[in-house]
């Protein structure tokens, strides 16, 4: 198979190549994201947060920056109302973090928000919140894994819903192995960073507030502030039509909402607040760092008799954040005996949270390196070894795949990027002073889904609108929800307009586990269905006839609303209605076990080192991915694109360093966190294997937002040791991984 | 010392400007060379928190705005001119999402005081369309390659195109690439932009 | 950031004029000029510079200070001329190659297009604890409060020149071709004109960093002279980074070589990335004059220039680093074709 260009052709189960439903406004500059929104005279908040980890106010001095003209206020811990506590997101609840700041002295984390100055110019603002002066009480922090203090937890120990996932007997599975494998990998900080920055504006209108924020979920955000606010939810309404990238952190709300629009009511006034690049770092969320020995067994012919996997992910102190990514690690190969625990570090830092792939990103890693040591131990072929312990079912409670294609991508894909072409030895394929290196990986995502309600509306003139309150944070919803509405209804795609991000629409679900398209569109079905059935049968596509048919009925228009819950997940449609993450199919545990439903990758890098200053560049990467019928492809390749470009970032780049003495991230902005810049990618190819699966939804489409991130930093790590014969647990890996 | 009397002139008292519609206005050149000692007017206090009025020139429009000397270009045109096309990502000059063209050059608005900005020729994202709606081929390229997919970049990244195609620098993607790295894209959608600036350049030169 | 009071200078000796109000050496001086700003408007929005008065210079650029001329000794580079403008001028990409790429290799082409050369050299560390108020340690910022970078985060800090007060890097690249190239700066001061060698324009910390130049309060950088050589002719700039682009140097070197067959008769070294200021490497000079250029020589010349390295923990990698930068660097510019 082709790699397929930017714009690709019509293929085999997948939709048109559309261009984007909302490109226009996008190119224009004319699409309004949250801070874009013009309001009225708005007082300006600036955050100030904390200088230390660990600690106490000790107390303000004010007086300078109060006597700045145009500052309204200056609200802390001294003068701020009590606020209503809501729950974790984790627990149940809806917030980032169980933090509330300003209710007292104590400082859990460095850039902790200690105080908010609200002013009537951002510059004033920002300016007083510089010289508002405050004295600490200082006490150690513990920064992450390696300081002194750092306590760890059993997750089993302190999640009632979580259960190490296991069979067999690991011990067994390692005595009786041939050849092993038992290594420790480490993963680090990083930051989400869209280029968006986190904002906020409130507005109030009487009784009825209204909220601008970049946000992956509007009706948790409304509902959540309503709680905090002790309002009415039907008073609270979140408007985001667009939202300049998320990768998780614009899921759970952040405690600065409620701040801001308690503000404005106080006030009265509207107030807009666009968190600084730093302190965007402290208020939401990250990815945190993780630690990971794996060990592996298997027979002299690759087959494996063992996987054992234990994970310790670093959390903060006031919350229990985790992602378990051994419940997917341990579907991944066949193996017979398999042993996994899960561990948290609590340290005194920010509340981590989602970021692309939470579970996966970190823990595929460790395991596909160590597929790979295993198979330079086995003096196998890394592909052979994913081949001979391949599985159609889950090697955990034997459920059966209901689609599997991950060789049929490593063949694509290996084709493709001339695999066959590869010397095994390390440091064998120099190109001056260049060392090459050439890895893969495998690459997954759990297909997830979540209720989801829609509305859809033929208009007479054979038009229509289709609204959920689901996102698009640059994945393609607009255009994919369009153009399934379309289909659905059997009318041109450019005769749907679409209406997404606003609490006022019916509820849809949160932008985050790659589950937007699954859930919306099977919700939009069921609408488009019933306006069908009305119609008998289908929508004609004579507008005579069509207009014929609506006088019959006595109707100018057809208007279905229709509520969609996955197989199981019908009590989570009470949950949608109050933003609650919950009755969907990323709910795991208890009950029969559930098909095993993921999407497939297989990726192939090419690393360059210069022998000398090693320096490491990926000059080519090629990925070859299933992941069910494809609505749009065009979309669906720059999703992949995008990913696989992360995951260089990954593995290269991207690390939240940490003052370790001070419990501070140091490179808190994107000159000194590194994403890959348009110099880092030459050439990105991409495979779309066509997959037929009639199990996973009434749609057949599997999650894919977050699959081509996964797997690449394994890839390029693979790829390093290739090039230099040095394996390289612990990302990022930079020149000093290798000098 | 007279000064230049086509340049913009400022003083402490407040901001005197000179550009097409404001000709009339007296200038403060004569401030200019006097040094600062001596910049005040007699008998006024200087404050530099009092509003200062500015004319900035957008995408061929006289913008009058009173603002805090501190403004920079981005914030006077998001925030006071109602031109939201430019994004501000980092504030710092780091991401590029503010992308506008000053006289022609590609710059940071982020990192540009609006002060500095005046008499001279800002064009931003929401002056390349055509009066007609015709998109600029820069836009229409970045539609075709799906050459973005949050779209938050996208404008200050479509600045830096149009900067590109405009100098001739779009002659081999090596060359394209190293001049869009200043333009940070979190999607990733980095080869789309290069192969929209590569069309877009054949649309203008009419080579491929 | 604070309110100011704005001015534009219309010629160098107004804008010495105007910066005449009380003034001292210190980074945060109350009175600043701005060209660009892109150094200056940041740290300003992170309180760290918190000037009084902005006098713009960029009028200036009108006249010679905007100009890149021939000269009977090699080159004179106006202070406000864009780096963008620098890193193409046909006289510098073929006389003084090691001039135009460093330009080249720095930042963006938007920062490039914005920043000037007089101001570029004077371009701040990215040390986070100088950048960012919240650390009350920071000898460069609030002198005698301590260097949080020892026992900190120092992995892009400086292993040469370094002190116990302060082991900020000093973060251009431009200035790396300057001091190797023996440079003199044109400077305009309340007292006049004078001429300084590039070399002794930056201070290194010792205990006093937060004097970072030999500049007279309310001096103006106004000119650039780089004399003309073999070793500008046959030079390059190489910048090691994490990034392929837009990022600061790990380590890099500025090279010229003026070669007699194999054997060198004179060499210029400047590095950067690893150094508090920009660094001229004489030892690893000394050790390569008269002698054949191989590897073995290049290896020799940068253990020596680098023996003095004092590293922090992060930064140990930039020692091996730093040599190889200059190893591969000086066999790079012997190869060239001039």
């Amino acid at each position: 198979m082709q790699p397929v260009p930017p714009v690709p052709p019509p293929m085999e189960n997948m939709g048109k190549p559309d261009p984007r439903y909302e490109a226009r406004s996008k190119v224009t500059g004319r699409a309004r994201y949250a801070a874009d929104e013009p309001v009225s005279n708005p007082a300006w908040a600036f955050l100030v947060t904390s200088a230390i980890a660990k600690g106490k106010v000790r107390r303000f001095l004010a007086d300078e920056a109060k006597g700045i003209p145009g500052v309204l206020a200056i609200i802390t811990h001294e003068n701020a109302p009590k606020r209503e506590k809501v729950a974790f997101f984790g627990d149940g609840g809806y917030v980032s973090t169980s933090l509330v700041p300003l209710q007292g002295p104590d400082i859990h984390h460095a850039g902790q928000i200690i105080g908010v100055v609200l002013a009537d110019s951002y510059e004033t603002a920002r300016e007083a919140a510089h010289r508002l002066r405050v004295e600490y009480e200082v006490a150690e922090p513990v920064a992450g894994f390696r300081s002194p203090g750092a306590q760890t937890v059993e997750l089993a120990a302190v999640k009632k819903s979580h259960k190490d996932v296991g069979v067999g007997d690991i011990d067994k599975g390692l005595a009786d192995a041939a050849v092993t494998v038992d290594a420790e990998y480490f993963t680090p900080t990083q930051h989400h960073n869209p280029i968006e920055l986190f904002s906020t504006t409130a507005v109030w209108n009487g009784d009825e507030l209204t909220i601008y924020e970049p946000s992956q979920f509007v009706y948790s955000l409304k509902n959540c502030v309503a709680r905090q606010l002790a309002l009415p939810p039907e008073k609270v309404h979140v408007i985001n039509p667009y939202v300049g990238g998320a990768f998780g952190s614009k899921g759970a709300p952040t405690q600065r909402t409620a701040l801001v629009a308690a503000l404005a009511r106080q006030f009265n006034r509207p107030v807009k607040l666009v968190v600084a690049r730093d302190q965007g770092f402290f208020i939401t969320t990250y990815r945190a760092e993780t630690r990971h020995r794996v060990r592996l067994g298997a027979t002299p012919d690759g087959k494996l008799t063992a996987y054992g996997h234990e994970g310790w992910e670093l959390t903060s102190m006031v919350d229990n954040y985790d992602v378990a990514g051994t419940e997917n690690t341990a579907e991944m190969y066949a193996s017979p005996n398999v042993w996994t625990k899960v561990n948290l570090v609590k340290a005194d830092r920010n509340t981590p949270g989602f970021m692309r792939s939470p579970p996966e990103v970190p823990y595929m890693y460790a395991l596909e390196c160590a597929m790979d040591e295993l198979a330079v131990a086995l003096n196998m072929d890394p592909v052979e070894l994913r081949r001979i312990n391949d599985t159609m079912k889950s090697p955990i409670n034997g459920a059966a795949y209901t689609s599997r294609s991950l060789m049929k991508c490593y063949d694509e894909a290996a084709a493709q990027f001339g695999w066959s072409r590869r010397d095994p030895r390390p440091g064998s394929m120099r190109d001056g002073e260049w060392l090459v290196g050439w890895g893969c990986a495998t690459a997954t995502y759990p297909t997830n889904m979540m209720p989801s309600a829609a509305r859809v509306r033929l208009g007479g003139d054979g038009s229509a609108r289709v609204q959920v309150a689901a996102h698009d944070v640059g994945t393609g919803a607009y255009t994919v929800i369009g153009q399934a509405t379309a289909e659905f209804l059997g009318i041109p795609a450019d005769k749907v307009v679409v209406e997404l991000g606003d609490s006022r629409l019916p509820p849809g679900p949160v932008a985050g586990g790659s589950m937007t398209t699954a859930s919306a569109c099977s919700a939009v079905k069921v609408a488009c269905d019933r306006i069908r059935e009305r119609l008998g049968g289908s929508v004609p596509a004579d507008p005579k006839a069509l207009a014929g048919m609506f006088e019959k009925l006595k109707v100018g228009s057809l208007e279905e609303y229709a509520e969609w819950a996955p197989p199981g997940g019908e009590k989570g449609l009470a949950a949608l209605h109050e933003g609650r993450m919950g009755g969907g199919s990323a709910e795991r545990g208890g009950g029969t076990p559930k098909p095993a439903m993921f999407a497939f990758g297989a990726e192939f890098v090419e690393v360059r080192i210069h022998s000398r200053t090693k320096e490491i560049r990926v000059p080519r990467i090629t990925g070859a991915f299933a992941g069910g019928r494809i609505l749009n492809p065009r979309t669906a390749r720059s999703q992949y694109l995008g990913g696989m470009i992360w995951g260089i970032g990954s593995a290269l780049h991207e690390a939240t360093e940490i003052d370790e003495k001070r419990a501070r991230y140091v490179n808190a902005n994107i000159a000194e966190y590194l994403i890959p810049v348009n110099a880092d990618v030459p050439l990105v190819e991409i495979i779309m294997v066509p997959e037929v699966d009639t199990q996973v939804n009434p749609i057949g489409v599997k999650g894919i937002g977050e699959l081509s991130n996964v797997g690449t930093a394994a890839a390029i790590a693979n790829a390093v040791y290739h090039a230099t014969g040095k394996r390289i647990r612990d990302l990022p890996i930079r020149p000093e991984s290798l000098v | 010392m007279g000064g230049d009397t086509k340049a913009t002139g400022v003083s402490r008292r407040g901001f005197l400007a000179s550009s097409a519609s404001t000709a009339a206005v007296p200038l403060a050149a004569g401030v200019l060379g006097a040094g600062a000692a001596s910049a005040q007017a007699p008998g006024r206090a200087p404050d530099p928190r009092a509003p200062v009025d500015m004319v900035l020139k957008v995408n061929g429009t006289d913008y009058r705005l009173p603002l805090d000397i501190r403004t920079t270009l981005l914030d006077a045109l998001r925030e006071h001119a109602g031109l939201t096309g430019a994004k501000k990502g980092c504030d710092q000059g780091q991401c590029g999402a503010c992308t506008v063209h000053l006289d022609g050059q590609p710059v940071l608005s982020c990192l540009t005081l609006a002060v500095m900005a005046q008499g001279k020729a800002v064009t931003s994202i929401e002056g390349l369309e055509g009066r007609d709606g015709t998109l600029h081929p820069v836009q229409q390229a970045f539609i075709d390659n799906d050459a973005f997919q949050c779209g938050y970049c996208t404008p200050g990244q479509i600045m830096s195109a149009a900067a590109c195609v405009e100098q001739g620098r779009a002659g081999d993607e090596a060359a394209i690439r190293e001049f869009m790295s200043g333009n940070l894209c979190r999607c990733a959608a980095y080869p789309n932009i290069v192969a929209a600036v590569k069309q877009a350049a054949v649309v203008k030169t009419g080579r491929a | 950031m604070r309110p100011f009071t704005y001015e534009q200078a219309p010629d160098a000796r107004a804008a010495v004029q105007m910066a005449a109000v009380p003034s001292d050496a210190h980074v945060r001086s109350p009175v600043q000029f701005i060209g660009g700003g892109t150094t200056l408007l940041d740290l300003m929005k992170l309180d760290v510079m918190r000037p009084a008065t902005l006098v713009d210079i960029t009028p200036l650029e009108k006249a010679e200070a905007g100009r890149i001329q021939q000269t009977p000794q090699g080159v004179r580079i106006g202070a406000l001329v864009r780096m963008s403008d620098a890193a193409e001028h046909p006289l510098l990409v073929q006389q003084f190659p090691m001039v135009a790429q460093s330009l080249a290799l720095a930042a963006s082409q938007q920062l490039r297009t914005m920043a000037r050369l007089g101001g570029n050299v004077l371009q701040r560390t990215r040390c986070p604890y100088f950048r960012e108020i919240a650390y009350g340690q920071c000898n460069k910022r609030e002198p005698g409060s301590g260097c949080a970078a020892l026992d900190g985060h120092n992995r892009l800090h400086a292993i040469l020149g370094v002190s116990e007060a302060c082991i900020a890097s000093y973060p251009g690249d431009w200035a790396q071709a300057l001091v190797a190239l023996d440079t003199n700066v044109e400077v305009m001061g309340p007292r006049g004109p004078r001429v300084i060698p590039f070399a002794e324009l930056h201070k290194p910390p010792a205990d006093t960093p937060h004097i970072e130049t030999t500049l007279v309060p309310g001096e103006l950088i106004t000119a650039f002279n780089v004399p003309a050589s073999a070793a500008a002719r046959r030079s390059l700039y190489l910048k090691v980074r994490d990034r392929e682009s837009y990022a600061f140097a790990l380590a890099s070197a500025a090279v010229g070589l003026d070669l007699d067959g194999e054997r060198v008769r004179d060499v210029r070294i400047g590095l950067g990335g690893v150094a508090t200021v920009p660094w001229r490497a004489r030892k690893a000079e000394e050790a390569l004059r008269g002698q054949v250029l191989d590897e073995a020589a290049a290896e020799k010349a940068a253990e020596a220039e680098f023996a003095a390295a004092r590293t922090h923990g992060h930064n140990d990698f930039k020692v091996p680093v730093g040599r190889q930068t200059l190893v591969r660097a000086l066999m790079a510019a012997k190869a060239m074709e001039v």
